[in-house]
């Protein structure tokens, strides 16, 4: 494509043919104001904000619209395109209530940013403002507030061109003209929530945040989200100081960050919903064993050495062959390194599992969402699992557990219990040693004889290998809950309990480990482009 | 406008010979404390005997006399009420924002209404914490917290005590304050 | 009894009278301090204190500080040692107290066909006595500041050992130029010679004839007594001083020793400069002489109440000086002042004697 060359407020900018004069802007720094426009949806310049001053054009130009001309003279600070732009806004705040002390969207609302930037104006409208209707349940995630909406129809569009579901439209013109469902529907596809993040202004709110706590005590920390082999880019936002706020928990909200090599723009419902499993009560918080039928909680230290030396012994008696570890996708590629070194090179365990049984597939669609619900399943096939290291299946491992050949069974953030059904109880009878390593509490944990509490992801720095081979940083916004621990970490304790060598005490270094003995992951450091880096 | 910054420049007044030496000026401050000494003496000796006399004292005897407080001073918060009895809080958590000391703690809820839309399901002031700026007053949209009781008792036996709920500031329940037998904090 | 009994019992007598006058008054001088500085503030003042909601003007404070002090935990700092953090206090008050033995109370008188001293320890050099008695008591403050292993105490102790170190030196050469007079350093002697009249009819007290010795004599007093406006070494609410680390009755020790300090120099000021027991007019009355030489010692008493009134009032009207003004004000003021002075006493008197 050919490059055209013009000057936006006095900086030379390059651009392809083509482009618009909003985008060419942003890539040399300078923000025009826009409600309408969004790079995914589409430029309907409707809004009317984006007015700017282009030498020799009898008028403004709506930049969004306006594709770059080589020797293009474009001002979007000259005096004409300020009162145009502030026009704009004030045409916006007619009808717009002004409740942003009860409005969620208040500190993060484009309507309050581009007032303080472009217009500060005292409104010149003497008339009432319109009422519409308030507090619209429009789906299972998702509110409406009619009177805030400015009909920028972002969500319209998402709804038409990315999810192809056109649950909302815009009914009525003119001033009465509002967003709402379409008869019938309900907006409750799987993506809907991503609305609530194209809305610029509070008329669409997620449901889960509503008035729980105010967006400026929130910590923002760019992560990876966990929920599927896709390992969308987000940002999970934590409310690190005022617990009493909602309802005590520390992670509050999960939103889309912008990664054109992973997610796009957006983030499926599931994934940004699951901040909730970051503070449930079902986590578990100390290490425990059971002793003649009663559990009782441990420090790591005694946990570690008990452990490794009931391992030792079942080992040397029963043989190797008769461990069997399930370990899965959901580690990341450090605890999944550890889990190599302990099991396969240390132990020499007989049976591996870590490819996805029914426990942990689910729907996958052509948006994002992928079948494999965990996060580095590629991470640990280019750690070798599945490919040098021989798997055995959930059937043929309860086939051997009955048959008695297998003595002790490893479960880490899997329940054997749920995929094996009525057939579980008696399998587990028939095993020496039972160790559950999760993160949340279930069926599994009440029987296991060994209880190791796992850190979630949300509280650690991890790597996460996804589908198409890109490695990504998870990054710690919170601290683990109790004394749950990292994967890796729970892994090298016992490995040095065994008298292996484990010298880590940070992830930063298992993964320089990692990448200088596993070939796949050659040449990567730890600090990842916030994009993540390819294989 | 101009950014510029007036200095007026005062000369410190010259002290002469007289003060210089200081024993003059000593013996001056000397006659003004005497004569206040001798003046209020004589007025609390003639009401001692009871006769009528001018105070021989400005202050304010607090405990037996009510505390006076002016009329713009910052006392203890209160929250107002709307004309239906509802209260004007509508949880924005604005002062919660401002409040320097965070003392402040709201938990918000839906309110029934829903032109009202939010509300405060619980407000609590920690007045053990707080330091009396005044800034949640001053950053309330909705004028529903004024620190304009009147009242500066408020001292109690416990922290706990000193948080404030909604119900107390807004004047629907009054203040309990348990008198306890206080703890030895060394005894354990 | 053998007149060595007599002599003893006497003298206990006049001792423990001596004490309690000056532990009296410095208990008495806590109360009107607060109450003086009150009524010249226009205030009320500490009236707080009651038994079965009698007040009697506060009076009871008196009694409500010790027993409140005297239960505090005495406290001394782990670093601290204990030996001379438990001696300091003692040493300070002490030393202030064996002051007010020297102090000429009254004239002797003759009774039972023997002569009888008023004085609690008749010295012919009381003059040294108590400035000596004075200077030891340096000690208990530097003593204190170094022995709480506080550098804020160490500091203080070194601010009043160097203040009062200063105004000693000021305060011999001040006292120079009425002892040249008197042409004694027995206080007793110096409190007769004040008995004469002058051109009949004015007393010839120090005040009279020595008026800048006894502005300079008082300033330099207050000064010693580490009281505003010369409270440098330990200044209650702004300056952190020598007894920061004390407590309990410890430091009520040290609060006394101020007191008893004050009154130690009221009572030099009264027989140096005022006469002593000395009162133009009481002869008239025809007293036998063993009363009239106690109706003296009420005499004395009243003028020592009464230069404590004043040393009050300085006490509560003067701002403070700052560090260097204070030493200037001794090195540089009072005591070529003194000296100045003294060289003109010594030249009158030369050229009055010739």
């Amino acid at each position: 494509m050919a490059e055209v060359k013009l000057t936006i407020d006095g900086i030379s900018v390059n651009a392809h043919e083509g482009a618009l004069v909003i985008d060419a802007a942003r890539s040399a720094g300078i923000h025009i104001p826009h409600y309408c426009y969004h790079p995914a949806l589409g430029n309907p310049g409707v809004c009317r904000l984006c007015l700017v001053e282009v030498e020799g054009a009898p008028k403004l130009q709506v930049a969004c619209r306006l594709p770059v001309k080589d020797g293009m003279v474009v001002k979007t600070r000259s005096e004409a395109a300020k009162k145009a732009q502030a026009f704009s806004v004030e045409l916006h705040l007619v009808d717009h209530p002004l409740d942003c002390p009860v409005c969620d969207q208040a500190g993060e609302c484009l309507l309050q940013d581009y007032y303080q930037r472009h217009a500060l104006h005292s409104s010149s409208v003497r008339e009432d403002k319109l009422h519409k209707p308030k507090r619209v349940e429009l789906g299972p995630n998702v509110m409406l507030d009619a009177e805030r909406c400015i009909l920028c129809t972002r969500c319209v569009r998402f709804l038409d061109e990315i999810t192809g579901t056109r649950e909302l439209g815009v009914f009525q013109r003119g001033e009465e003209g509002e967003i709402a469902l379409t008869p019938g529907k309900r907006l409750d596809n799987p993506y809907a929530g991503n609305v609530v993040d194209l809305c610029p202004v509070g008329a669409l709110t997620e449901r889960d945040f509503r008035f729980q706590v105010r967006v400026w005590y929130l910590k923002s920390t760019p992560t990876l989200c966990t929920g599927c082999a896709r390992g969308c880019s987000i940002l999970l936002q934590t409310n690190p100081e005022r617990r009493w706020h909602a309802g005590g928990r520390r992670a509050v909200r999960i939103k889309p960050r912008v990664n054109s090599s992973v997610n796009g723009w957006w983030i499926c419902d599931e994934g940004r919903a699951s901040w909730k499993a970051v503070d449930a009560p079902s986590r578990l918080k100390t290490p425990s064993w059971l002793k003649s039928g009663k559990a009782g909680a441990m420090a790591w230290e005694d946990a570690e050495k008990l452990l490794a030396a009931e391992l030792a012994e079942l080992c040397r008696v029963r043989g190797p062959e008769g461990l069997a570890v399930v370990l899965s996708g959901t580690l990341s590629n450090e605890d999944l390194y550890a889990a190599k070194k302990l099991f396969v090179e240390r132990l020499r365990a007989g049976r591996l599992l870590v490819k996805p049984g029914p426990d942990q597939l689910g729907e996958e669609d052509g948006l994002l969402r992928r079948q494999a619900r965990v996060p580095n399943l590629r991470g640990a096939q280019a750690l070798g699992f599945g490919a040098a290291l021989k798997e055995c299946s959930w059937d043929s491992l309860l086939e051997d557990v009955l048959s008695g050949k297998v003595w002790g069974l490893w479960a880490v953030g899997r329940d054997p219990l749920a995929v094996w059904g009525e057939k579980g109880p008696a399998a587990l009878s028939k095993l020496e040693l039972t160790v559950h390593q999760a993160v949340h509490a279930s069926a599994f944990t009440q029987a296991a004889r060994w209880v190791l509490p796992s850190a979630s992801w949300a509280e650690q720095d991890a790597t996460f290998t996804n589908f198409q081979g890109r490695v990504q940083r998870a990054r710690k916004a919170l601290e683990p809950l109790g004394a749950s621990r990292p994967d890796w970490r729970i892994f090298g304790g016992i490995l040095r309990s065994l008298g292996g060598a484990w010298p880590h005490e940070s992830p930063e270094p298992v993964f320089a480990e990692l990448s200088l003995k596993e070939p796949a992951f050659a040449g990567l450091g730890f600090e990842l482009p916030p994009e993540g880096a390819s294989l | 406008m101009s950014g510029r910054i007036t200095v007026k420049t005062v000369e410190r007044p010259r002290m002469g010979l007289l003060e210089q030496v200081y024993v003059f000026e000593a013996l001056r401050g000397l006659w003004v404390t005497s004569r206040h000494f001798f003046l209020n003496l004589w007025r609390h000796t003639l009401k001692a005997a009871g006769l009528k006399a001018e105070p021989g004292a400005v202050t304010i005897q607090y405990p037996e006399d009510p505390a006076v407080v002016a009329r713009r001073a910052r006392t203890r918060h209160r929250l107002l009420k709307r004309e239906d009895g509802s209260p004007r809080c509508v949880a924005c958590l604005l002062c919660e924002t401002i409040c320097p000391a965070k003392c402040i703690r709201i938990v918000a809820e839906e309110s029934p209404d829903v032109m009202v839309e939010k509300r405060a399901k619980s407000f609590e002031i920690d007045l053990g914490e707080c330091v009396f700026c005044g800034y949640c007053v001053e950053a309330c949209p909705e004028d529903a917290i004024r620190m304009d009781s009147g009242q500066v008792e408020m001292s109690a036996h416990s922290r706990e005590d000193m948080v404030w709920t909604m119900a107390e500031l807004m004047g629907d329940q009054p203040k309990l304050r348990p008198i306890r037998p206080s703890k030895d904090p060394l005894a354990g | 009894m053998s007149s060595f009994w007599v002599d003893a019992l006497w003298s206990a007598v006049k001792v423990l009278g001596a004490v309690g006058f000056g532990m009296g008054l410095a208990g008495i001088l806590s109360w009107v301090e607060r109450k003086q500085s009150a009524l010249l503030q226009d205030r009320i003042g500490a009236n707080r204190a009651d038994i079965l909601g009698y007040r009697l003007l506060g009076l009871f404070h008196m009694l409500a500080d010790p027993i409140k002090l005297l239960v505090k935990e005495d406290f001394v700092p782990p670093q601290g040692q204990r030996f001379w953090h438990d001696l300091a206090p003692g040493l300070s008050l002490a030393c202030a107290t064996l002051c007010l033995a020297a102090l000429p109370f009254g004239d002797s008188f003759e009774l039972f066909g023997r002569s009888w001293s008023l004085r609690p320890l008749p010295m012919g050099a009381g003059v040294v006595f108590v400035l000596a008695s004075l200077s030891v008591g340096v000690h208990g403050i530097a003593m204190a500041g170094w022995s709480s292993a506080s550098a804020y105490s160490l500091l203080g102790g070194l601010r009043g050992a160097a203040q009062m170190i200063s105004y000693e030196v000021a305060m011999l050469s001040i006292l120079a130029a009425p002892l040249f007079l008197y042409g004694t350093l027995d206080l007793a002697e110096a409190v007769r010679w004040q008995a004469r009249t002058l051109w009949g009819f004015l007393p010839a007290w120090g005040l009279l004839l020595q008026p800048l010795a006894f502005l300079l004599f008082l300033t330099a007093g207050a000064a010693e007594t580490k009281r505003a406006p010369f409270d440098l070494p330990e200044g209650e609410a702004e300056i952190v001083g020598y007894f920061v680390e004390y407590s309990g009755m410890k430091f009520a020790m040290f609060m006394t020793t101020d007191f008893v300090e004050s009154v130690v120099l009221a009572g030099l000021t009264t027989a140096l400069f005022l006469g002593g027991w000395h009162l133009p007019g009481l002869g008239l009355l025809g007293l036998p002489q063993p009363l009239f030489a106690l109706a003296g010692v009420g005499v004395f008493a009243a003028k020592v109440v009464a230069v404590l009134w004043l040393l009050m009032q300085i006490r509560w009207t003067l701002p403070r000086f700052r560090y260097d003004q204070l030493l200037a004000l001794g090195w540089k003021g009072l005591l070529p002042l003194s000296l100045l002075n003294f060289a003109a006493t010594a030249w009158v008197v030369w050229g009055w004697t010739r």
